[in-house]
């Protein structure tokens, strides 16, 4: 199976990326794909290795090491190194809910994972991924087929992120009549909203939405259940009710000033970003959210770095990314080894276009917010910046990243976005179910399981697990339709 | 037939009927008819369980490295986790709540010279790890083991100093590569394979792909040719001739300890006992799960059984025979924990062998590429790109056996046991865990558990078998000869004379050992000559070095220069013979079965498998009987007379003459890898004319004088046998040398052009 030198034959290329200069002129996707044969030696370069660490999804140290699908990735990229794509599409699907999603905004646990990567550069798995789906849709290969058989049972999915949407396909496949509440206009949750244009085209939802309503889904928009819809309506009207409607709870900054205008939560800011962009065909591009400001972003994470490649296709006047943590080092420490997750530096998009824009990264490493400073009018001006660092807390152990005096300095400010993580569920969902959370906020169940406090209310997704990647998400949802498919059955066959 | 009970036919049916309902859907929904993975052999997380996979190898690594003993309990507590199928799976201790303190428990130092490292050769695995491997166990006063790929002169002459990168076990497997009275002589224990865990009565395959000209070298083979290490050991056919090969071995190092390699199958204590009766010091039960990357895959799942069976068969079967004081007996096959050790321990082992485990450590992640030579992490593999990533080092060995011994010791000292002696036999302190699967339950253990005697029996030294080597020829005259002392302490020249009869076996190997010992390279030829007359035992002149000649006037039995090590053997008819030893039969079966050097002149017809695994013997007969020169890799072979069926089967390398004077050569040659061809070319002419003119003059053969006599007469009759692929890469090691390289640097410019153009 696969060329057993590939891994020493070939390096690793990764697919061409239009130049910043050309791509934060509009909000496209800049990822293009590498040529067929090209693509074939990068699949070549697997090693089909005894114990596939890229598709374990396991702990390692605290932190997942391996795909949490458990994708069959030697087994794909096999088959694209042999060029029989529509045999690793297959092959992909047994695990795998939506492909063109992970293939754009995952961080890539498996090539983290990647045993080429311990001397190498990791086989670009998440790009033959992509090669794979893009085939397969371009060739008619992606169906969702309305079943035959119907079993006569109803299911509630509340929330459209990519849980919901993945609970809803299997359960529709399995015979179910599903329906899929969403609260905002758009079908997607974070995947149309919290994810800009640029990293996950919208009609690439869309081109999925369109298969899953054709094989039977109901997807019923602007419906937010808890508020506009109610609860107990859901809760007779269906056999189960799904909740994933994710850890949309935003971590605030607790600063003197917050109060000030022109501080917002990065997500808002993202949504209606791309709402206005869907809404108006990529007419109205909304420049006046940013143009011209100096933008402060308050988070060092992939969301974090949305805002950045986001302010400046705006136009922003400078952005500056604020994160609390030193700056992690260029390659593995001896007590980071492989397969852990590699707590290395990494420049993603945004900072490239900064850096291509306005010379420098534009992270700032321990260092927060200490004081938001109003003009007259109550909008923001400028921020007051505290340079913090590591003590250990006698206590616990662990260290903490506290303030360091005398570093306060005064920057000009026009735009505060806070990318600093989500706290766990909305607490009107839940109360308007009855389910008992965790002490984190999220929706509690026993370990692994996805039933909560209530019969037949199921939970699935960063609601139940909290904040986490898309691809744990689809996880997520993948197995609540198991669970609640042996719920209904007796028995399931998912 | 199960041993253990097991599944029930109903048991199978509901397997079946589960699998169907997922194809065919009992309400007639829609399924996903796509095959999942079933992760077999390389794992999937969709997939059967297997004790190692990501969490395990990371914590085993980590730990290890780190020098960390609660990451590695960490790694334990996952390995021991019942989840993967084993029969100790099902079992637990039972404490009898007598405990004992454990400063008073025997030393972590003192268990762990009870540890060894699996037998991988050099070949299979890199030399970077092989010495590793070496380092680490010689450092703890352990074993590390050779496997069956010789060991090079550099690491022979570094045992005993600082830096001992030599292996204190050496094996001696089918293919007896480099299988040297040099080798032996240095082993600290010898073992002899007679099967490997994984794939019980199967040969051992060396890829062409990896026999680069450094492993040809040790294995006295030619770079780029396949090796093969047939499945029996040609001298093998019943356990006397098992007995004779300990004899053999125990002549060729008088110092070491005999290890014989079992595998863990129904029957095995009764082979057992007969290897005890047999001298072994060490019997080794091997489990199938453990064992060599690289065997076939039907074999890998589907083959063998695992050490609790085999090991507590054996240890009833010998205690039940009075015979258990007398061995050692020793078990390996995925020994992963001190849990395991103990329970091993508490079945019957005294000693333990590990060799995934400490690979682990080294950097290996399981592959399971290792008979592709393209090990990623240098382990497995001879490329000496890839073997710059290897990563390993012997602390990390020694750490892994250290936190075994240490878990072993909390485990002791939980019992209640002191020494591991002690732990031996203690089945009281097994039982099986109540918290079982309906499934497991159906195991029936109790035959595994059964206390075989009150007595509490281990190896005693004092039982040990007597070889009663000082009534042997060798001991009571040769070695009491003054001038044959004095010309092996201070060179020159000895003769002697000995009249032997076939109950004088394996005569002058332990002379020959001497010799080895004082002189690593053997003495200049014919230093040494012994004139025997009568009729020699089995394995006449086995192992013996350079400088040693045996002359032999009359005839002798089975195993006639046996791994002939540089010595000389010369065998005749006495002249008043009333037999024509050029159509009688005048040395027995398997002669010169693995020789590596030397020379042996038999004026007369020699049995069946004559000169198999001959890897560097010049030998001239008068005929052969069927399987000649099997495995040959290397040597001269020059029949002057008819040769039985299937003569150069599987011969990878070296050259047969025939003096096929009636052409039917042809149809008793194997045809597979060899090709038949005249003897025309002048360097040709010229080896044959000279190795009969010495036979000639040594055996005073009359054939081979008529020959002489008429050589261009004779040569349209004589054909020369030689492997196409040997053929191949001679010519071009000749191409490289013409251009201009050197001996060394030509070997590895031809490896490289036949082993690409194969590809």
């Amino acid at each position: 199976m696969g060329k057993t030198t590939g891994f020493l034959e070939y390096e690793r290329q990764d697919g061409f990326v239009r130049k910043e200069a050309d791509r934060v002129g509009d909000f496209r996707e800049f990822h293009e794909q590498l040529s067929q044969a090209d693509r074939q030696k990068q699949a070549a370069r697997c090693m089909n290795c005894g114990i596939p660490f890229c598709q374990a999804g396991v702990m390692i140290a605290g932190m997942a090491s391996g795909c949490p699908l458990h994708n069959l990735v030697p087994e794909w990229n096999d088959l694209v190194y042999r060029g029989r794509m529509a045999e690793a599409y297959r092959r992909l699907t047994i695990t795998h809910s939506f492909p063109e999603f992970t293939s754009r905004v995952c961080p890539a646990l498996c090539e983290a994972a990647c045993t080429c990567g311990l001397h190498d550069a990791p086989v670009a798995t998440k790009e033959n991924e992509k090669s794979v789906i893009e085939y397969a849709y371009a060739n008619d290969l992606v169906h969702e087929d309305s079943p035959e058989v119907r079993t006569g049972k109803k299911v509630a999915v509340v929330g459209s992120g990519p849980s919901g949407l993945a609970a809803a396909q299997l359960l529709n496949r399995r015979g179910h009549e599903v329906t899929v509440y969403e609260r905002s206009d758009r079908v997607g949750g974070l995947l149309r909203y919290g994810i800009p244009n640029m990293k996950l085209d919208k009609l690439l939802i869309d081109r999925r939405i369109r298969l899953m309503e054709e094989a039977g889904v109901r997807f019923i928009t602007g419906a937010d259940v808890g508020n506009t819809v109610s609860a107990e309506d859901l809760k007779k009207e269906y056999d189960a009710v799904i909740l994933c409607c994710g850890a949309s709870n935003p971590r605030d900054i607790k600063a003197p000033g917050r109060d000030a205008g022109g501080i917002r939560f990065a997500v808002n800011f993202l949504s209606e970003v791309t709402k206005r962009l869907l809404d108006s065909d990529f007419e109205d591009v909304p420049t006046d959210l940013a143009k011209g400001r100096d933008v402060i972003v308050i988070g060092g994470g992939d969301t974090g770095n949305d805002c950045v490649g986001t302010c400046i296709r705006l136009g922003a006047k400078s952005v500056t990314q604020l994160e609390m943590m030193p700056e992690p080092p260029a390659s593995r420490l001896p007590s980071n080894p492989w397969p852990q997750w590699p707590r290395i530096l990494k420049v993603d998009y945004g900072q490239d276009e900064a850096i291509w824009k306005f010379g420098s990264d534009p992270r700032v490493y321990q260092t927060t917010v200490k004081e938001f400073i109003k003009d007259k009018k109550g909008d923001l001006k400028e921020v007051v910046l505290v340079s913090l660092k590591p003590v250990r807390d006698e206590k616990t152990g662990r260290m903490n990243m506290v303030p360091e005096e005398g570093t306060e300095r005064r920057v000009p400010a026009g735009l505060v976005l806070i990318a600093a993580g989500f706290l766990g569920s909305e607490q009107y969902v839940t109360d308007a179910f009855g389910v008992e959370r965790d002490g984190r906020t999220n929706v509690k169940t026993d370990a692994g399981k996805h039933l909560t406090s209530i019969p037949g209310i199921y939970t699935a997704g960063d609601m139940h697990r909290g904040q986490s990647l898309v691809v744990w998400a689809i996880a997520e949802g993948r197995s609540v339709a198991k669970e609640v498919d042996e719920h209904l059955m007796g028995y399931t066959n998912l | 037939m199960s041993r253990v009970g097991g599944i029930t036919l109903a048991d199978i049916a509901e397997a079946q009927d589960r699998q169907h309902s997922r194809a065919f859907d009992p309400l007639g929904l829609p399924a996903d008819l796509e095959l999942t993975a079933t992760g077999r052999h390389k794992s999937r997380s969709q997939g059967e369980n297997h004790r190692y996979d990501p969490q395990t190898i990371h914590l085993l690594q980590a730990s290890t490295r780190e020098g960390n003993y609660e990451k590695f309990k960490e790694y334990t507590q996952l390995v021991d986790a019942r989840k993967t199928g084993y029969l100790r799976s099902l079992l637990e201790f039972a404490p009898t709540g007598k405990t004992v303190p454990i400063s008073e428990v025997e030393s972590e130092e003192s268990i762990v010279t009870r540890f060894k490292t699996g037998a991988m050769s050099y070949g299979s695995i890199s030399e970077e790890a092989h010495q590793t491997l070496a380092v680490a166990m010689n450092r703890l006063h352990g074993k590390s083991n050779s496997g069956e790929g010789g060991e090079s002169e550099e690491r022979i002459l570094s045992a005993g100093t600082d830096d001992d990168r030599s292996s204190a076990i050496k094996q001696v497997a089918s293919g007896r590569f480099g299988v040297t009275s040099r080798y032996l002589v240095s082993a600290r224990e010898i073992q002899i394979k007679m099967a490997q865990g994984a794939k019980p009565g199967e040969g051992g395959h060396l890829p062409g792909k990896k026999v680069y000209p450094w492993i040809a070298k040790t294995r006295h083979s030619t770079p780029g040719v396949s090796l093969i290490s047939p499945p029996p050991h040609h001298d093998i056919y019943s356990i006397e001739d098992l007995a004779q090969l300990i004899y053999d071995l125990k002549c060729a190092n008088k110092d070491a300890r005999i290890s014989v390699k079992l595998v863990s199958e129904a029957g095995v204590g009764t082979v057992a006992a007969g290897v005890a009766k047999a001298g072994a010091g060490v019997i080794l039960i091997s489990g199938y799960d453990g064992g060599t990357g690289a065997a076939p895959l039907s074999s890998i799942h589907n083959a063998g059984l695992p050490w609790e069976l085999g090991l507590a068969e054996t240890h009833q079967t010998l205690v039940a025979n009075g015979l258990r004081n007398r061995v050692v007996i020793e078990t390996d096959g995925k020994l992963m924990s001190g849990k395991d050790v103990a329970i091993a321990a508490i079945l019957g082992a005294e000693e333990f062998g590990f060799a995934t485990a400490p690979l682990i450590t080294m950097g290996c992640v399981m592959m399971r590429a290792c008979q592709s030579d393209t090990c990623p992490m240098g382990v497995a593999t001879q490329d000496p790109e890839l073997r710059k990533r290897f990563a390993g080092k012997p602390e990390y060995v020694e750490n892994f056996m250290l936190f075994i011994a240490r878990q072993l010791r909390e485990i002791m000292s939980s019992l209640g046991v002191r020494t591991v002696s002690e732990l031996v036999g203690r089945t009281d302190l097994l039982r099986v865990r109540e918290d079982l699967t309906e499934q497991e339950k159906k195991i029936d253990l109790s035959r595994i558990l059964t206390d075989a005697h009150q007595d509490r029996i281990t190896h005693d030294k004092k039982h040990l078998y007597d070889f009663r080597l000082s009534k042997t020829k060798d001991e009571a005259v040769l070695l009491k000869s003054k001038t044959i002392r004095t010309a092996i302490e201070q060179g020159g020249k000895a003769e002697g004379h000995v009249q032997l009869g076939s109950i004088d076996r394996t005569f002058g190997t332990l002379l020959g050992a001497e010799i080895t010992r004082k002189h690593p390279q053997g003495l200049p030829e014919d230093s040494i000559t012994i004139h025997c007359t009568g009729s020699g035992g089995q394995s006449f002149g086995a192992f013996i070095p350079a400088g040693l000649t045996l002359r032999l006037e009359g005839d002798s039995n089975d195993y006639f220069g046996k791994g002939l090590s540089g010595g000389k053997l010369i065998v005749s008819a006495p002249e008043n013979a009333t037999y024509d030893p050029g159509e009688n039969i005048i040395i027995g079966n398997v002669a010169l079965y693995g020789a590596t050097s030397g020379k042996a002149f038999i004026a007369g017809v020699a049995g069946e498998r004559f000169a198999i695994r001959n890897s560097g013997v010049t030998a001239v007969v008068e005929g052969v009987g069927e399987h000649g020169c099997e495995y040959m890799t290397g040597g001269t072979v020059v029949i002057l007379g008819p040769t039985g069926k299937n003569l150069a089967a599987g011969m990878s390398g070296g050259v047969v003459y025939v003096l096929d004077e009636d052409n039917r050569l042809y149809r008793n040659l194997n045809k597979q890898l060899v090709s038949m061809e005249a003897v025309e070319h002048k360097a040709d002419l010229d080896e044959l004319r000279s190795i009969l003119t010495e036979y000639a003059a040594a055996t005073g053969s009359k054939k081979a004088k008529k020959i002489l006599d008429d050589f261009d007469g004779y040569i349209p009759h004589f054909k020369k046998i030689i492997p196409v692929d040997y053929k191949e890469i001679l010519q071009l090691i000749a191409r490289s040398e013409e251009m201009g390289a050197d001996p060394e640097t030509a070997k590895i410019e031809a490896f490289r052009a036949f082993v690409g153009g194969k590809q």
